[in-house]
């Protein structure tokens, strides 16, 4: 009898076997695995036929050679794409607006790299960015020729927008779900309740509610700009379910261990900063990034208030008779720019769940 | 007991203490006191109110009536006394309660740190000292969840330790641990009763209370039925309820 502890595990098949068990194992099965092959290699060449094959890349043809070609008209991205970009920013000042946008970029990826993970760094990193946003776009000083903010437009508001939204949202959301867990039933129950009520209510009646009923209610040095008003309600509506997401991350921290650190002698701010809160973000992690993903797409909604975000100032940019017929490949052109966002933050997301996996068996 | 020649502060008096869970009578009219280093030793069947009388002793649970006065110190709304309370009486858990998402080594000095204010070099040498006292130093810089059940329960009475309690208290330390873990958690119990800590352990290792208990309560239905030293409680038992139990966790 051979030695059982020299058994080795089976070795792993071939990809081609494999391919072959996993579909081609019966007549049927390798008839179904051919028809969607079939499918696939029609839809692709469908695209890449239109996006490529038979597409328009000239930089400078006209209209209409473009719209006779069978493909793609990407013309009108390279001519139009500072609309799309910067939406109604005056054309003289677009640096400013491409310059605030790198701003912004550099500020979300240095907040996302562990090693600015510190109060202070933290507060350096958005106190500077938002600052160098704000003087960039809006302008006034430094020689800066000053732009409303119902002039600024495109990519740069969709990320001021989500942005201001998260900075101020996440921290509310966590005085949220820190209210709804408190001992006192005043404070508990009145948080559920504005949590409720603020999750009852579409985003779009917020924002206008934000941006049209409030002024009339706030005396005038209360009410701030329009867009600061509607980032507001924005950042209100992200809090509500960012703290409902939080609750549910600290519901599943077991109540030994808030226990535990106060036998230590630890004080509410300690617990819940070093104990309870890292623990329910690391539970709450798939939900927040959700929620992220969500609230940046949602920025688009600012458009019913008058606001050119990035989808609007696309509108734009395929409206002006002439180039009507392009908008597939202005709505393309917006959709990889939300691809590469969304991407790039799911991705993160996934990179952080990796990250603080450390510790868990 | 103990006898010093000073007029000592007893560690714990208790009189008198009530407890309700809503309607339900959970502890009634206990009457307790613990002098400084004595170990006691509390048991009674589940249900019987053992847990909940000494996590009143850390406020985990407040009390409904009567008084606790530990260290010197009633314990009552004053949130500092409460906190200053806490700092001097460490709790160890059945479950542990290790920091998940701390190495040993942090779980060790964090609240040392916060609580304490001593610099982390300090700290950790600290932290080092009692991890070996519990014999588990080469642990340190794993994450608990790497660790068997005697290795985060050690990890946890040195996480105590490091707050240099006056008073430890023990809720069923050995009572999630696989049985062969059971015996090194135990030593390291009876190698702190031998330095002369405050140890009030609840907890069904008879052998322990035999070899380590100044005295051992038997409680039931929220009443201590039979307060004794080991040889009288073991021996000897007076109440019909405690010979009962005993017949019951002895009996094979």
């Amino acid at each position: 009898m051979s030695d059982p502890s020299l058994a080795s595990p089976p070795a792993p098949p071939g990809r081609l076997i494999d391919l072959r068990r996993r579909y081609f194992r019966t007549p049927v099965q390798a008839a179904i695995s051919l028809a969607c092959l079939g499918l696939l290699a029609w839809l692709a060449w469908g695209v890449l036929n239109w996006a490529v094959f038979s597409a328009e890349f000239s930089a400078d043809a006209s209209p209409e050679t473009c719209r006779a070609g069978a493909g793609a008209c990407w013309t009108v991205i390279a001519q139009r794409w500072r609309i799309i970009l910067f939406g109604l920013y005056p054309y003289d000042e677009q640096w400013r607006s491409a310059l605030a946008c790198v701003v912004v970029v550099a500020m979300i990826v240095l907040s996302c790299l562990p090693s600015f993970w510190s109060g202070l760094r933290l507060a350096a990193v958005w106190v500077l960015g938002t600052a160098a946003f704000y003087i960039l776009m809006k302008g006034g000083i430094f020689g800066l020729r000053q732009i409303g903010e119902d002039q600024w437009g495109g990519l740069a508001l969709t990320l001021f927008i989500f942005v201001a939204t998260c900075l101020i949202g996440f921290p509310l959301s966590i005085v949220f779900a820190l209210m709804r867990r408190s001992k006192l039933p005043v404070i508990s129950h009145g948080i559920g309740l504005v949590i409720d009520a603020v999750r009852s209510l579409p985003l779009l009646s917020i924002l206008f509610a934000f941006a049209v009923v409030v002024p009339f209610m706030l005396p005038d040095f209360l009410q701030g700009g329009r867009l600061y008003r509607v980032i507001c309600g924005a950042a209100l509506f992200f809090a509500a379910y960012q703290a409902e997401i939080i609750r549910g991350g600290l519901q599943g921290v077991a109540r030994g261990q808030e226990e535990a650190a106060m036998s230590l002698g630890m004080s509410y701010r300690h617990r819940v900063g070093k104990i309870l809160l890292p623990q329910a973000m690391r539970n709450a992690l798939p939900a927040t990034i959700n929620q992220f993903v969500i609230s940046f797409k949602e920025t688009s909604l600012v458009i019913v208030v008058g606001f050119f975000e990035i989808l609007a100032s696309g509108n734009a940019a395929y409206g002006t008779g002439e180039w009507t017929f392009a908008y597939r490949e202005v709505y393309a052109f917006i959709a990889l720019i939300y691809f590469t966002f969304v991407f790039s933050l799911s991705r993160y997301g996934a990179y952080l769940e990796r990250r603080m996996a450390v510790g868990t068996r | 007991m103990t006898s010093t020649d000073q007029l000592p502060t007893p560690a714990v008096s208790i009189q008198g203490m009530q407890k309700f869970y809503g309607s339900f009578h959970a502890l009634k009219n206990i009457d307790l006191t613990v002098e400084k280093g004595e170990k006691l030793v509390i048991c009674g069947p589940s249900g019987s109110g053992k847990s909940t009388m000494i996590r009143c002793i850390n406020r985990l649970e407040e009390h409904d009536g009567g008084r606790i006065t530990v260290l010197g110190t009633e314990l009552n709304d004053d949130v500092g006394n409460i906190d200053g309370i806490r700092r001097e009486v460490g709790m160890v858990f059945q479950h542990f309660n290790l920091f998940p998402h701390m190495t040993v080594l942090e779980n060790c000095v964090l609240a040392p740190m916060l609580v304490r204010k001593i610099p982390r070099a300090q700290a950790e040498a600290a932290a080092m000292r009692y991890l070996e006292k519990v014999r588990i130093p080469e642990q340190a810089r794993k994450y608990p969840g790497q660790l068997s059940g005697g290795q985060q329960q050690r990890v946890a009475i040195a996480r105590s330790l490091c707050m240099e309690p006056e008073i430890l208290l023990f809720d069923e330390p050995t009572s999630a641990l696989d049985p062969e873990m059971i015996a090194e958690v135990l030593d390291v119990m009876v190698s702190l009763a031998s330095d002369g800590m405050t140890m009030i352990c609840v907890t069904h290792e008879m052998g322990f209370a035999r070899r380590v208990a100044d005295r051992v309560i038997f409680m039931d239905a929220g009443e201590i039925v039979e307060m004794a030293d080991p040889e009288t409680f073991f021996g000897d038992p007076k109440n019909e309820r405690t010979k009962k139990f005993l017949s019951q966790i002895l009996g094979h």
